[in-house]
């Protein structure tokens, strides 16, 4: 078998302002559901009932897809972070009596300046 | 095993959009197209009987989309007939009702010439081609691509499909929950993203890649178990360019499609270990509204039923019949020549496939998707080479190359 040639597309194929499809319709209605479950700052601020043509319908899809992938990211990355070292108890009750050493001397200083007995 | 089989490690599924067979493949001698055209006549609404011709344009034509709706593509089957015997004579008839042009419902019966497609028609006559593969439902893509994905739409007929019932889980979380098993879904870009349903997209993100990515993994050999093509949905700008949708919509451009499907073949057999290892395809997820002769059979009940309401023609329908006809075509260097399958086959097959030959027995899943025939035999000892496709002893070497 030969070489076959893949047909070349017209130049004027392409157009943008393409009014949307219903099946594209759709598909911004299926987004627009996704959108409203991310959390506002990763959403794309575009109002979908305006969106007239397929330029302006990938857009729209691009920032939602976008937004997606990046919210889970970003969880991903809050996951993987190592979680701050928790003190141990001995420790924590150290800290604990240094504390109450403090505040009796706190104490023992403000008696001593208001000259109560 | 045959060594096709044995050698079997990737399956790979393209899905297009909104064509039917015989206006693709309809001009191809001797697969099941329009071989009688005189036969497959439909009467316009004066009555006059009109028959599908070689005329189809690449663009531009079929303003606006034909109809494929439910209640528009049930007329379209049945042709209007109060006692509801399919006889495939409402084409022109519901193109008709959507501009009321009598001169323009003509055009949903027509075809493209064998030699405007040299993409699709080669692969059709050089590897396998299903002339018997439907749509899973007689309706709109998203219900159609949930089967490809799921192996049913969980009781929708419509494009509302927003969430998905359990227990019946998609092909891609059968697999990425059975490791070493891998999967991707990957999207042209992601101006383009998804038409899977989003639940996927919402809650598994990781399953995704563009189709940047398909072709670095092509090339790098890391293309996992199963992937699932999807072309560009429109046309918009990016980083490289004007991105030309190539989906094959109506009105978008047909030599755009047959652009794409050259690229994933080439993107395939451009690495000589993956072209050995791969079967590749390529499949459209409904008809469109446009013509197509062969009535669609019926099938084995889902577990589900939608109402008259949300069927629109006063009838509920228990998912027992196909959808239209659509092109499918399987490609792999082990199918000889000219393979021909007429066995039935729908979208739920998708699955079914890849469940069974990567995982075996594998349950939950759905009355269509257990019922449907797999286009690949399961891995084991005991296959049936009358079913087998991939059958040849040794690998072709002349399989064609797109430039």
């Amino acid at each position: 078998m030969g070489v076959i040639r893949v047909p070349k597309v017209p130049h004027d194929a392409y157009n943008p302002n393409r009014p949307v499809s219903a099946l594209l319709k759709i598909q911004i209605e299926h987004m627009h559901e996704a959108e409203k479950r991310l959390p506002t700052r990763y959403r794309s601020e575009i109002y979908p009932n305006a969106i007239k043509t397929e330029g302006e319908a990938a857009e729209y899809i691009r920032l939602v897809t976008e937004g997606i992938h990046e919210a889970h990211a970003d969880a991903a990355a809050r996951r993987a972070k190592p979680a701050k070292k928790r003190k141990g108890v001995i420790e924590i009750a150290a800290v604990t009596d240094e504390r109450a050493e403090r505040q009796t001397g706190r104490k023992a200083r403000k008696i001593k300046k208001g000259g109560k007995n | 095993m045959p060594p096709g089989l044995d050698a079997l490690k990737h399956i790979v599924v393209l899905m297009m959009e909104n064509r039917s067979f015989d206006h693709m493949l309809g001009s191809v001698p001797g697969i099941g197209g329009i071989d009688d055209a005189e036969a497959y006549s439909n009467a316009d609404t004066t009555g006059a009987l009109v028959q599908p011709q070689a005329l189809a344009e690449f663009q531009s034509q079929l303003q606006p989309d034909p109809d494929h709706h439910f209640p528009a593509v049930d007329l379209q089957i049945f042709g209007g007939d109060p006692n509801r015997r399919a006889n495939m004579q409402g084409f022109v008839k519901s193109y008709y009702n959507q501009q009321q042009n009598v001169a323009h419902s003509h055009e949903i019966l027509y075809y493209f010439k064998q030699s405007d497609l040299p993409v699709l028609t080669t692969l059709a006559t050089e590897f396998a081609v299903f002339n018997r593969w439907f749509a899973s439902i007689p309706g709109p893509t998203i219900c159609n691509r949930a089967f490809a994905h799921y192996g049913t739409s969980f009781g929708r007929v419509d494009m509302n499909l927003l969430y998905i019932n359990e227990p019946f889980k998609s092909i891609y979380d059968r697999l990425v929950g059975a490791p070493p098993h891998t999967s991707k879904l990957y999207y042209y870009d992601t101006a383009s993203s998804t038409m899977e349903i989003t639940n996927l997209l919402q809650h598994q993100p990781e399953v995704f890649g563009t189709f940047d990515q398909f072709q670095k993994d092509c090339e790098t050999g890391n293309l996992p178990d199963y992937s699932f093509v999807e072309p560009n949905y429109s046309d918009h700008d990016s980083d490289t360019g004007e991105e030309v949708a190539n989906d094959q919509h109506p009105d978008h451009n047909v030599q755009a499609g047959e652009a794409f499907i050259a690229l994933v073949y080439n993107a395939i057999k451009g690495n000589a270990a993956l072209w050995a290892s791969t079967a590749l395809l390529i499949v459209y997820d409904e008809h469109g509204g446009i013509f197509d002769h062969v009535i669609p059979p019926l099938c084995t009940p889902d577990q589900f039923t939608a109402t008259a309401n949300d069927t629109g023609t006063g009838q509920p329908f228990a998912f027992d019949r196909l959808g239209v006809r659509v092109p499918a075509i399987l490609v792999s260097p082990w199918i000889p020549k000219g393979t021909i399958v007429s066995r039935v086959f729908d979208h739920a097959s998708i699955p079914a496939t890849v469940t069974k030959f990567f995982l075996g027995d594998y349950s939950p899943r759905s009355p269509r998707e257990t019922s449907a025939d797999v286009f690949i035999e399961p891995q084991g000892p005991a296959v049936d080479p009358a079913r087998n496709l991939l059958s040849l002893d040794v690998m072709r070497t002349d399989c064609p190359d797109f430039e």
